[in-house]
């Protein structure tokens, strides 16, 4: 044979030959592995890997302090780790690989929104419990509410945005602001955020006085800075937790204003970080838990710092240390790891993590709040020398 | 306090620090025509370079620059040396390779500082002038772009700015005459390099330093050099603080959440009206 | 001797074909299934930058504002007006079209660099703009849109993963054949003409900017397309879908395979996406390891591994046959 049909004929052979050296068909019975395997589903690479390794070290600690303890019935826990890349596709690809090829019997994560949102559908349609831990956006209890069946697998320990509005709100009826200003990013959530503490604040009667929202990728802060302090509001919410707060902070204290801040959290939290700023005017940090709130959060951020060499923020940290304590705690209640009887343990019950006690409403949501018997959230203030708790009162 | 003055003046050295960014690429791709994706790196380079030097208690923000341009060179230089050079028949793939090495450097940035958001001392205002602060670093990257660009512009008008431009038009000319056209490619490359971390430093204290803090700022200097036509230098300058006067009044007055958005529409408007940039008119060259 | 109608690429694409048919049957997991699916698609997508960046040689940046268009039309149009899938697909389809009309009209007078602005600059203003756009949703108490996305509503309970694999195998296949019907067409030598010199190509009589305008709508069309399977595969369309990241790994793509071959992009895409995304590989060492890859490739083929090895084979085939004489 020549030329072209030649080639065209060893092209075949070749392909035959592919397929006969393809790998065997991967068993499809499950065989039970010695180790608990739960999987973690975070940013570990592109803009948002910050918050994704926060959460893989903190969720490793959890496993680490549930293997000292003797493991969950008998067996040692073991994390699996996909990266989610902060991508809706890869999320939920990653779910299905964490399902379907390492077996896992749930998975925390993921962090975004969009992320969760992917990881959920894969999560359900494979039958298996996901714990969020922190995104905070509607529609993800939301289909436990409209669907149950599909989504009873879905359970959300960080506070929805409706809780977290509440809990700010309380703090600020608590320092009489009488109107405040909402600065954040031009995304869909932070704008759910503002709205959510004018219907809270509204209660209180403490009337925003300045809005906006900056560019989530090029943000113009200074027209936005002078806006805010030239409204002369008691007290200036900054909404995002990314770094364009801290930059946010530096504008407006450079600029002269000392108008107190409060934050939702996340970069500001970060001691190294406030270490750089400003203490012209105060600066408030909400958090779901910090050194000093109870001993179980003394005891949690002691052994981060031991562990990790840094002080957890209490946000991105913390809320996964406990979703995956109270995944754990669930299955040991349950008495096996069967995805019906976790589920139904952890709707009934009650786990104490680091930031309190968590119970789930019917829609899988932890109760938190200034209503919620435990699950207060807290709120320090920076300092020269350290952060200071202000929040809850003592 | 004069919020209209201040935002003005916010505005124009927020246009600074874009032309300041911008410089580094303005000698890359205005006067050797290499696109370089990887300039966002070196921004990032320098921003960490400014970190770890404070970190260890050199506060000095000359240190910090000095610094910046050297270990930025260095690694302008290798990247030139290794890949730009090699590659340069294709300057497509030059322009993608670049890309390539911003992501290695991500992922090394990240490995070696940690993906948390680092932070800066900022320092106290410059001076307060009738109600307007002077932003410390806003005025610092003011002065300097202006000097970056000047120095940039007297180079190319002056004899030992021609090598560059001959072999901008005619590397084949270049090379009869005697120049070592690849030295002079790698050490501009260097050069350029140098330009973005100097720029990093100088950006970083009043930001914030992450791995990924590069591809905006590598965004707006492809927009502003390419958009002002990459003829006459100063354009860039003129561009990038309209772009900035632009980008903060709209702001204040309007919308702070479409700022972004109003300077890429602006940018596509003045694309569409002149489809040579800010430079205009000029004779029309199809090889 | 007589030449092949093709050429010998076909041989082994073919071969490939036949691999990627057969390839469900040697036991693949429903996750491999599915990165291979979106693989699929992603191979299109890159296919169809080429066919404006390579073939028409208009570098964009801005591709993925096509296929962004056609995502978010599936998602808006089925969920917030609850139009059934296919109808918002065909709807998708013709927006993403459009998109790539208007853009065309817009670059067509624009020369090189310019271009390559422009679309950088429509692309990120789109991302921009659906980053901050919310949608209010008729059904729950809460928006979609914005970084959070839109759902796709496909209107059938579940696909299984086979269906989707072969489905959007079959999609590639016929995408694929399309372009290179379209590169080795009259069309397509013109593209190539006008890439190589537009002073030439107007010389021989051509209407550049036509050439151009159609170049954009082609390739819009086939992302369009690429953008319909994803959405229905993935069932979200997001903000990301118009970014700046996915714009440019398009043309990465097209660098590595081979700017201007078809096959080079697509090829390349098969390859990356499986070996990165479905293998498993920690984090770190997956952006290291296609970082190095990207930079590797380059350096050692210039023009792309597929641009290279035709580079190659035309300089040999210049300097005379091996064997054959003359």
């Amino acid at each position: 044979m020549t030329g072209p049909l030649r080639f065209r004929f060893l092209a075949f052979v070749f392909a035959a030959i592919s397929l006969a050296c393809a790998p065997p068909a991967s068993a499809e019975t499950p065989s039970p592995h010695p180790n608990l395997r739960i999987g973690i589903l975070a940013p570990l690479s592109g803009p948002f890997a910050s918050g994704g390794s926060s959460f893989l070290e903190a969720a490793t600690l959890a496993v680490e302090q549930a293997n000292e303890g003797g493991g969950i019935l008998g067996r040692r826990v073991e994390l699996v780790v996909a990266d989610s890349q902060g991508r809706v596709e890869t999320a939920k690809s990653e779910a299905m690989r964490l399902i379907s090829r390492e077996k896992v019997f749930g998975i925390v994560g993921a962090y975004l929104s969009e992320e969760t949102i992917g990881a959920i559908e894969a999560a359900t349609a494979a039958r298996r419990i996901l714990v969020v831990p922190v995104a905070a956006t509607a529609e993800i209890t939301d289909g436990v509410r409209r669907d149950y069946p599909r989504y009873r697998y879905v359970f959300r320990v960080s506070y929805s945005i409706p809780q977290w509005a509440a809990m700010m709100a309380e703090f600020l009826r608590q320092k009489q602001a009488r109107t405040y200003a909402f600065v954040g990013a031009g995304i869909r959530w932070n704008r759910e955020l503002a709205g959510a503490l004018k219907t809270a604040l509204s209660v209180h009667k403490i009337v925003p006085v300045y809005e906006a929202f900056y560019s989530p990728r090029n943000p113009a802060f200074e027209p936005v800075a002078v806006a805010a302090a030239a409204a002369a509001p008691d007290f200036l919410v900054l909404g995002d937790p990314g770094k364009n707060s801290v930059v946010f902070v530096k504008r407006i204290r450079e600029g002269g204003s000392k108008i107190p801040i409060l934050s939702v959290g996340g970069s500001l939290g970060d001691a190294r970080v406030a270490a750089s700023l400003p203490l012209s005017g105060p600066l408030y940090v909400q958090a779901a838990a910090w050194k000093g709130t109870s001993e179980a959060a003394t005891r949690y951020v002691a052994a981060f710092e031991k562990r990790f060499g840094y002080t957890p923020v209490g946000y991105s940290d913390t809320l996964p240390h406990d979703a995956m304590t109270v995944l754990l705690s669930a299955i040991r209640a349950a008495g096996r790891p069967d995805t019906d009887s976790v589920i139904s343990a952890l709707e009934k019950g009650a786990f104490p993590g680091v930031a309190g006690t968590y119970r789930f409403d019917a829609s899988h949501q932890a109760a938190w709040g200034p209503g919620s018997p435990d699950l207060h959230g807290t709120v320090i203030q920076w300092e020269k020398d350290g952060a200071r708790i202000v929040f809850p009162r003592r | 306090m004069n919020p209209i003055a201040q935002v003005l003046v916010d505005g124009i050295f927020t246009g600074a620090s874009y032309a300041l960014m911008a410089a580094g690429l303005a000698l890359i791709l205005g006067v050797v025509k290499v696109v370089n994706l990887s300039h966002g790196a070196f921004f990032t380079l320098g921003a960490y370079v400014a970190y770890v030097l404070e970190s260890r208690g050199v506060g000095n923000p000359l240190a910090a620059v000095l610094m910046a341009a050297v270990i930025a060179f260095a690694f302008g230089v290798f990247l030139g040396k290794s890949f730009i050079n090699p590659v340069r028949s294709h300057p497509f793939s030059v322009a993608v390779g670049s890309l390539g090495f911003a992501i290695l450097f991500e992922q090394a940035a990240q490995m070696l500082w940690g993906p948390h958001t680092l932070s800066i001392d900022l320092g106290a205002p410059i001076a307060v002038v009738g109600g307007v602060t002077l932003r410390r670093w806003g005025v610092i990257s003011f002065i300097v772009s202006l000097g970056l660009l000047g120095g940039l512009s007297l180079l190319l008008s002056r004899p030992w700015g021609l090598p560059l431009k001959l072999i901008a038009e005619d590397e084949e000319i270049a090379g009869s005459v005697g120049m070592d056209v690849e030295k002079i490619r790698y050490l501009t490359f260097g050069a350029a390099s140098s330009v973005a971390a100097v720029a990093g430093a100088l950006l970083a204290p009043a930001a914030t330093i992450t791995p990924t803090m590069g591809r905006v700022p590598l965004i707006l200097s492809l927009i502003v050099v390419i958009a002002s036509g990459m003829e006459k230098v100063w354009n860039i300058f003129f561009l990038a603080v309209g772009l900035g006067l632009l980008s903060n009044v709209s702001a204040y007055l309007f919308a702070p959440h479409w700022s972004y958005v109003l300077l890429l529409a602006v940018i596509c408007l003045l694309l569409v009206f002149r489809p040579k940039g800010l430079a205009g008119a000029g004779p029309v060259r199809d090889y | 001797m007589k030449k092949p109608r093709f050429g010998k690429i076909p041989g082994v694409l073919v071969a490939g074909a036949g691999i990627l048919l057969l390839l469900p049957l040697a036991g693949l997991d429903v996750f491999l299934l599915d990165v291979l699916t979106i693989g699929f698609l992603t191979a299109v997508y890159a296919g169809s930058w080429d066919i404006v960046g390579g073939l028409a040689g208009q570098i964009s940046l801005g591709h993925a504002l096509f296929f962004g268009t056609a995502t978010y039309a599936c998602a808006l149009l089925t969920s917030l007006l609850g139009w059934p899938f296919p109808l918002a697909a065909g709807a998708a389809l013709l927006l993403s079209t459009a998109a790539g009309a208007a853009v065309g009209a817009l670059s067509a007078p624009l020369k090189g660099p310019f271009v390559a602005l422009l679309t950088l600059a429509l692309g990120e203003a789109a991302h921009e703009f659906f980053l901050g756009q919310t949608f209010f949703s008729p059904k729950g108490a809460y928006s979609w849109g914005g970084e959070g996305g839109i759902p796709v509503q496909l209107g059938i309970p579940s696909v299984s993963p086979w269906t989707a694999y072969y489905a959007a195998l079959a999609f590639l296949l016929l995408c694929t054949w399309i372009m290179l019907r379209i590169a080795r067409s009259e069309t397509g030598l013109i593209w190539t003409a006008l890439s190589g010199s537009e002073l030439s190509a107007r010389a021989s009589g051509v209407d550049i900017q036509r050439h151009k305008r159609l170049a954009f709508v082609v390739a819009a069309a086939l992302a369009g397309a690429a953008g319909v399977g994803y959405a229905a595969c993935v069932g979200r369309a997001t903000a990301d879908d118009f970014s700046l990241e996915l714009s440019f790994q398009a043309a990465t793509f097209a660098a590595v395979g081979g700017r201007g071959t078809i096959v080079g992009p697509i090829l390349a895409a098969l390859l990356f996406h499986p070996l990165l995304q479905g293998t498993g590989i920690p984090p770190a060492g997956r952006v290291l390891l296609y970082a190095l890859a990207l930079l590797i490739t380059l350096r050692f083929f210039p023009a792309g591994v597929a641009g290279t090895l035709r580079e190659r084979a035309r300089a040999r085939r210049m300097t005379g046959r091996k064997g054959n004489g003359r």
